[in-house]
């Protein structure tokens, strides 16, 4: 037990100085600060801008990339909270539901006290999701190792079926179309086990498959240049910044909300592919039904911003567990961040604690101090951010575009993947005025090679019988919950289809 | 005013497809290489993929045929007029950007500098979204392509396409 703990002690205090050092502590606090900017701006997302700047990433050291990475993460999740409140525009969808209450109280005046709560409860939401990423990593990967081919196969699957369900409201058959779509791009090009080229049409490039980075620039890049650029939505910032640090009166009262949306987000941030959004949904939901002045909720109550902010900032460390742990993003962000380290060499999985047993801390770490940066960037920018949030997005997103291009030129050098971010940019607008979402697209292509492989392996192991799995109880857990979500959600499908089609009723979609 | 269940005719059209190439793929996967047996051989999981996207296809079908979904496009076939469609602002304007970014992609990448190409498809983007007077815009386009070509290949030594 003993030995247990020192082992534990050494692994983090050598996680401690491989992180603490001047230029990354300079680093992450630039980091921080450029992802509160960009998160502010309406139409720049916190995958967006991973996605833009991994390339930046390319060239650092893997420490430095990594806090580079996680900075802007954590700080571009917090800053979408700053134009939900001043103009009633979610700088990010995780900030959505922080517009719902924050927008009202700036309406009154009190917009400064909404962002200073907004900033507190991201400080507390992220230091739930540290706590819990520290102590939960372990026991996942305890039960990670126990994963066989036919448990990575099921985990796949689940992936993409749960991803589907949360990410689409009325009709979870769009969220698996597109789930299942990732699966197909994913099989396109040499195959894993006899390098037999699938679907390439004969074309050269084809035959070393649809990369990843370019695809995901193209999904949240273009198609986010498109979406935000295809109307003109003129804003107005409304009055002046005064109060921003709320009383010790008005923090006390709102530790309950925190501490349940921090847990709140970090169970929707483990889910594979759920996300910020739907953490702050979840939680504002909670707060609203929980709280003394619930039917407030809406009409500018400081409760529903922290709900909000503390659970969609609570989503990143809860999706850091089975990104570490299963090589599984909790969130399209976090998709973008598996995708910097695989390019740096760095294999996420079981066996992670045993190649690498100090990167959990580092990364509870780097997290923890980017989460200071965030907390003291955050009360600082409050008043400055009415500036920058009058910078044009006709003039801003345009310059996003070269940008995209060199992102997805950079990794590979290859003007082909520059094409490939331009088709599935394309292929994501169109998804998207349909209502599909992405995060399922996303988590397809990322674990499409690996139900591939291993279901295939599983099978071939089995003699093609699928007896063996009656043998494995995880197995047999995913599989029984893989069951129950196809349920319930062909359940919705259907009644959102008998809802529209009884004849009293108007074809209304809302 | 009553709004119309406008996704019923995209789920059909979508469905349709789905089972389309559902089976397009199931048909490649069988064309596939078998190395073995066929439960390891590279079109298999494809072949999955090709069933249940046939599924998936079917249930949007039958989802939307439910919802009237062949009425809204026998409307829409109807009433198709491509003059009203080019006179929808969103459809023109998506239309125009994406036909610029298309150029920058396909023509003028590779073809020119990249700083050039930059400034290029800067100055009509931002001049059909008329992002700013027009000696703002020249200045906007020149600034940001020398600023990027700049930065990423003299600080990060990223190479440009």
């Amino acid at each position: 037990m003993l030995e247990s703990f020192l082992q534990q002690a050494d692994i983090f205090f050598n996680a401690l100085s491989a992180q603490f050092y001047f230029t990354n502590i300079i680093l992450l606090a630039g980091a921080v600060f450029l992802g509160i900017v960009v998160g502010a701006i309406p139409g720049l997302t916190a995958t967006m801008a991973l996605a833009l700047l991994i390339n930046l990433s390319y060239g650092m050291e893997f420490n430095l990339a990594i806090s580079f990475l996680l900075g802007v993460y954590v700080g571009a999740i917090m800053g979408g909270c700053y134009s939900a409140i001043m103009v009633n525009i979610p700088g990010t969808p995780a900030a959505a539901a922080t517009a719902m209450d924050g927008f009202p109280l700036a309406k009154r005046g009190e917009g400064g006290l909404a962002i200073g709560t907004g900033v507190i409860s991201s400080f507390f939401g992220m230091l739930v999701s540290i706590t819990c990423l520290i102590f939960l990593t372990p026991f996942v990967y305890k039960i990670a190792l126990k994963f066989g081919q036919w448990e990575f196969f099921l985990l796949a699957f689940f992936g993409v079926m749960i991803c589907g369900n949360l990410s689409t409201g009325k009709d979870p058959v769009k969220g698996w179309v597109v789930g299942f779509l990732g699966f197909f791009t994913a099989m396109i090009g040499l195959d894993k086990i006899y390098a037999f080229p699938r679907f390439t049409f004969g074309l050269l490039q084809l035959k070393g498959g649809i990369s990843l980075i370019p695809a995901l620039i193209g999904v949240f890049g273009i198609s986010e240049i498109l979406i935000v650029l295809e109307k003109e939505i003129p804003y107005k910032i409304l009055g002046k910044i005064t109060q921003v640090i709320p009383s010790w009166k008005v923090i006390r009262s709102l530790i309950p909300t925190a501490i349940r949306s921090g847990l709140i987000g970090v169970g929707i941030g483990a889910v594979p592919g759920a996300g910020e959004d739907i953490g702050a949904w979840v939680a504002y939901d909670t707060a609203k039904r929980n709280s003394k002045q619930g039917e407030k909720f809406g009409t500018g109550v400081l409760e529903g911003v922290a709900a909000a902010e503390t659970a969609n900032n609570a989503v990143i460390g809860g999706a850091m567990i089975p990104l570490l742990t299963l090589a599984i993003p909790g969130s399209p962000p976090a998709a973008m961040f598996l995708a910097a380290i695989w390019l740096h060499g760095v294999q996420p999985g079981p066996m992670l604690p045993i190649e690498n047993p100090g990167f959990l801390f580092e990364v509870a770490i780097v997290l923890l101090l980017a989460t200071c940066f965030m907390l003291i960037w955050g009360l600082i920018l409050a008043r400055p951010m009415a500036t920058i949030l009058k910078i044009k997005r006709e003039i801003l997103m345009p310059i996003i575009l070269p940008l995209t291009v060199i992102g997805a030129y950079a990794g590979g050098v290859r003007v082909f993947d520059i094409k490939v971010t331009f088709f599935f940019g394309i292929l994501g607008y169109i998804l998207r005025k349909l209502d599909y979402p992405m995060a399922p697209l996303v988590l397809g292509i990322i674990l499409g090679p690996l139900a591939d492989v291993s279901f295939r392996q599983a099978l071939m192991q089995s003699r093609g019988s699928l007896i063996p799995l009656l043998g494995r109880p995880l197995g047999i857990i995913l599989l029984t919950a893989i069951v129950l979500i196809a349920y319930s959600g062909f359940r919705r499908t259907i009644e959102y289809a008998r809802k529209h089609d009884h004849p009293d009723s108007p074809k209304s979609i809302e | 005013m009553v709004k119309t269940d406008k996704m019923a005719a995209a789920d059909l059209v979508m469905g349709i497809f789905l089972i389309t190439f559902g089976g397009v793929v199931i048909w490649a996967s069988l064309n596939m290489k078998i190395y073995k047996t066929f439960l390891d051989a590279p079109g298999f999981f494809p072949f999955i993929l090709g069933i249940i996207f046939v599924g998936l296809g079917a249930i949007m079908t039958s989802s939307s045929l439910h919802r009237k979904g062949y009425e809204d496009i026998r409307q829409s076939i109807k009433h198709f007029n491509l003059t009203h469609l080019s006179k929808n602002i969103e459809i023109r304007r998506v239309m125009v950007l994406i036909i610029l970014m298309a150029i920058y992609i396909f023509v003028l990448i590779g073809r020119i500098h990249f700083t050039l190409a930059t400034a290029l498809y800067l100055f009509f983007t931002l001049y059909y979204l008329k992002s700013a007077s027009l000696f703002k815009i020249i200045i906007i386009s020149i600034v940001a392509a020398f600023v990027i070509s700049t930065f990423f290949t003299k600080f990060f030594h990223i190479p440009l396409p």
